[in-house]
């Protein structure tokens, strides 16, 4: 289980072709996340963890370099590359319960079995009483839930999420950030977390990578981990902490 | 109990503008049959020729001799036959074309130009030809009102196909869907509706090309019928046959509505 989902980024470039030339969003970026790691991406808005998101997904051809995970080279997006998007996703002729068991089935699983995982995962984000709603019927917020479980259900070896509690309430936050962190050192998946919040980074990442628009690459690694077990409430409030969120924000604003 | 008063007096309400609804439809629709008696049975002749044209009266009792006749129940199953068959032709042929434009390049680059061309041919058109092609006029027949079918769903079925969004398909693609999962569970779904008014448009110029196609070389169908009560002066069963394809057509609606219905629940 241990060695599943290590993920290796090699000189990576990537960008958008818009008519004859190439909009270069991320340039020569290396990084090794290791098999069960926990990392929050962080950086200012459209410096392109998005679309580095995506690309670890199998979404988007490098223009340069290579996505290398456990050994084969990322060419596709698969089912054991989990992704929570940015966007709204769900599919919108599907119930809750259908949307949740979709990738399940895909697995192969029968539905008595696809069920139960559905039912699992939805009582898990909260939503158990909306189970045969359709999407159209649910708050953002619940719709980003719902797309939480769906990734979850899923049981994949790496999980993309992209800034997946935004669109929720303080409360809501806190307690799917606590699901995932034990879902987390339960199932040792490898998650790439992307936020604009650099209190969440902090609290559930062991690292936190920040991007930078300006080079278009990696500005700083930070292991948080090597500091203390940062799940902690008084890790949270100490002066570490403190430093570390001032640290980052001054790395956002370059 | 003032609750229940308040439902009372709502639902008096509601009963009081449905009725108001039905009265003045019917004032309407009396009117019209009060000026019809009057353009007919004065034989009015100002620019419009009502001289030959049944009364109201006229037409019920030509309705009450028709529907006793064998021989009109035939032509409604025969014009029901056709039209059901060439249109579940046409749905089949028409949503499998549609899939294949917005799905393959392939399918795009040798079908597309065919589809573009014949598409501004009426179906009307195809007559001379089809009577030529196919062994029996009943072929033929069947193949123009096919033509007038197909093509409104093919381009709508091809248009909703280039509108799934690509997040859908990324996200489908994430939770391990292949290129035919992805089809099944994205693409068509997507695609319903738009498949769906591609079929009601098309229906309707189904009814279009086969009444032309009967008209022109039937042996028997409503469109026939009506056409040969023309020839053998029967005026008042042109009415007859009028109305009775009034009524059939909004009933392969009604059905297409159902269907809609049925399929649709997710969108309301
Ligand atoms: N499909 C696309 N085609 C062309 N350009 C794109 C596309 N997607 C993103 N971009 C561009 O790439 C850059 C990075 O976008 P990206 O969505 O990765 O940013 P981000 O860091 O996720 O921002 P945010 O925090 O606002 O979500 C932006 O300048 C954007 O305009
Ligand atoms: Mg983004």
């Amino acid at each position: 289980m241990n060695d599943i989902g290590n993920i290796e980024i090699q000189q990576l470039s990537l960008g958008f072709k818009s008519g004859f030339d190439t909009k270069i969003i991320i340039n020569d970026l290396s990084l090794n996340l290791k098999a069960g790691s926990f990392t929050s991406l962080i950086g200012p808005s459209g410096c392109g963890k998005s679309t580095l998101l995506n690309a670890i997904g199998g979404h988007y051809k490098p223009i340069y370099g290579s996505i290398i995970i456990d050994g084969h080279e990322v060419k596709s997006p698969s089912a054991d590359l989990g992704i929570v998007f940015q966007q709204h996703t769900l599919f919108p002729w599907k119930t809750v319960k259908e949307n949740v068991r979709f990738g399940p089935m895909r697995r192969g699983l029968g539905r008595v079995e696809a069920d139960r995982l559905a039912d699992e995962y939805i009582q898990l984000v909260g939503l158990s009483g909306f189970k045969n709603y359709y999407p159209k019927m649910l708050s953002g917020g619940m719709q980003h839930r719902v797309e939480i479980a769906r990734a979850l259900a899923n049981k994949p070896a790496v999980l993309l999420m992209d800034e997946p509690f935004g669109a929720l309430d303080a409360q809501m936050r806190a307690s799917l950030q606590d699901s995932l962190l034990s879902i987390w050192k339960n199932t040792q998946v490898t998650i790439v977390f992307v936020t604009h919040d650099v209190n969440e980074a902090i609290h559930i990442s062991e690292h936190i990578v920040i991007l930078s628009r300006k080079s278009k690459s990696i500005s700083e690694i930070i292991d948080i981990n090597a500091i203390e077990d940062s799940s902690t409430e008084s890790f949270m409030r100490s002066k570490k902490a403190d430093d570390l969120r001032l640290h980052c924000i001054e790395m956002l604003s370059d | 109990m003032i609750f229940m008063k308040r439902i009372y007096f709502d639902m008096k309400i509601v009963m009081v503008r449905n009725i108001f609804k039905i009265l003045g439809s019917s004032i309407s629709i009396f009117l019209g049959i009060f000026i019809w008696q009057f353009l007919t049975q004065n034989d009015v002749n100002f620019f419009l020729d009502f001289s030959n044209i049944p009364t109201p009266f006229h037409v019920l009792t030509s309705f009450q001799s028709v529907v006793a006749t064998k021989k009109y129940w035939e032509d409604i199953y025969w014009s029901m036959y056709r039209i059901i068959l060439s249109f579940s032709l046409a749905s089949v042929v028409g949503i499998t074309i549609g899939l294949l434009l917005g799905y393959s390049k392939i399918a795009r680059l040798i079908i597309a130009p065919y589809v573009e061309l014949i598409r501004p041919i009426p179906a009307i058109a195809w007559v001379p030809i089809s009577i030529l092609i196919w062994p029996t006029t009943e072929e033929s027949i069947i193949f123009i009102t096919f033509l007038g079918a197909v093509f409104p769903i093919i381009l709508n079925c091809w248009d909703g196909v280039k509108r799934v969004p690509v997040e859908l398909v990324k996200a489908a693609q994430s939770l391990g869907a292949g290129n035919l999962g992805v089809l099944i569970h994205v693409v068509i779904p997507y695609a319903i509706p738009n498949i769906v008014v591609g079929m009601s448009v098309g229906m309707g110029a189904a009814w279009f090309a086969l009444l032309a196609g009967e008209m022109i070389s039937g042996r028997y169908g409503i469109g026939y019928f009506t056409w040969e009560s023309y020839q053998l002066i029967q005026y008042g069963n042109i009415i007859v046959g009028m109305l009775t394809i009034g009524i059939l057509s909004s009933i392969t609606s009604g059905l297409i509505y159902m269907i809609k219905n049925k399929f649709l629940s997710w969108a309301e």
